[in-house]
């Protein structure tokens, strides 16, 4: 053997390297808020809120002189598509909340009155189920292109 | 992503110090290599840091959530007129910078 130190050093260093890719030191771990949501508002609130921490994520993109033009399109088009889903969510939400408080106030009132409270608010969380359904899809789409670019 | 260039940096930092053990002919250039590479590295964890940012929001807002769901609490129309506006305002940014950059470029 010409080089036995070399060889010696190399080989400590290879024997290394896997304990060093067993640390997990600084990890990033990206959290679901949908997950921990029990009730559909709270669903709907964690995506709206979710939603717009990926728009200002991408915004900063969309600034990085780096980022290629096509990349920053393919993020407009997406944003294009997501923001009017979290606007009907919005709406849905609004609409279910103020059903459930109208429900509330009715538990005094007559039995048709209650029944059709009742009716309303099933028709209002099927609504919004829905809603919530209709806007995962292009949150999610904007998130992975987020990702994609950052991780 | 932050874990693994920080796994490479280390790696790096520890080949480095091997670097007076390279034969001299050769020394300066694996020096200039390992330059290069850790300038790369180091751009690289600016990125990672911006997930960060992402995932520290997430983050936030999951212990929000998660709190509401441990206290079995309704949200409050405010909180979800707060949200939306949240995203109106992020949209807005958004569409701005989209445009200030289509404008660059072209």
């Amino acid at each position: 053997m010409r080089h036995p130190l070399r060889a010696f050093v190399l080989g400590i260093a290879l024997a290394l390297t896997p304990a060093c890719a067993a640390l997990q030191l600084g990890e990033t771990q990206i959290e679901n808020p949908m997950s921990a949501a029990r009730t559909l508002d709270q669903r709907a609130y964690a995506l709206l809120n979710a939603y717009a921490a990926v728009i200002e994520e991408a915004t900063d993109i969309v600034r990085d002189p780096s980022a290629p033009l096509a990349f920053k399109r393919a993020l407009g088009q997406a944003e294009r598509v997501a923001t009017p889903a979290a606007e009907t969510l919005q709406v849905a939400v609004t609409a279910y909340v103020r059903a459930r408080s109208d429900f509330e106030a009715a538990s005094g009132a007559s039995q048709p009155a209650i029944e059709r409270a009742a009716a309303a608010l099933t028709i209002a969380a099927q609504r919004l189920s829905q809603a919530i359904e209709a806007a995962r899809a292009p949150v999610s789409e904007l998130e992975g292109l987020v990702r994609a670019r950052r991780g | 992503m932050l874990n693994l260039i920080m796994q490479l940096q280390m790696l790096l930092a520890a080949l480095s110090m091997f670097l007076p053990l390279v034969p001299s002919e050769s020394r300066i250039r694996a020096a200039e290599i390992i330059d290069v590479v850790a300038k790369a590295l180091a751009a690289g964890n600016a990125i990672g840091a911006n997930l960060d940012d992402l995932a520290a929001k997430l983050a936030s807002i999951r212990a929000e959530v998660e709190a509401m769901a441990a206290a079995g609490r309704e949200v409050s129309a405010e909180e979800l007129e707060s949200a939306m506006t949240r995203v109106r305002s992020a949209s807005a940014a958004f569409r701005a910078a989209l445009e200030t950059a289509e404008a660059g470029a072209g």
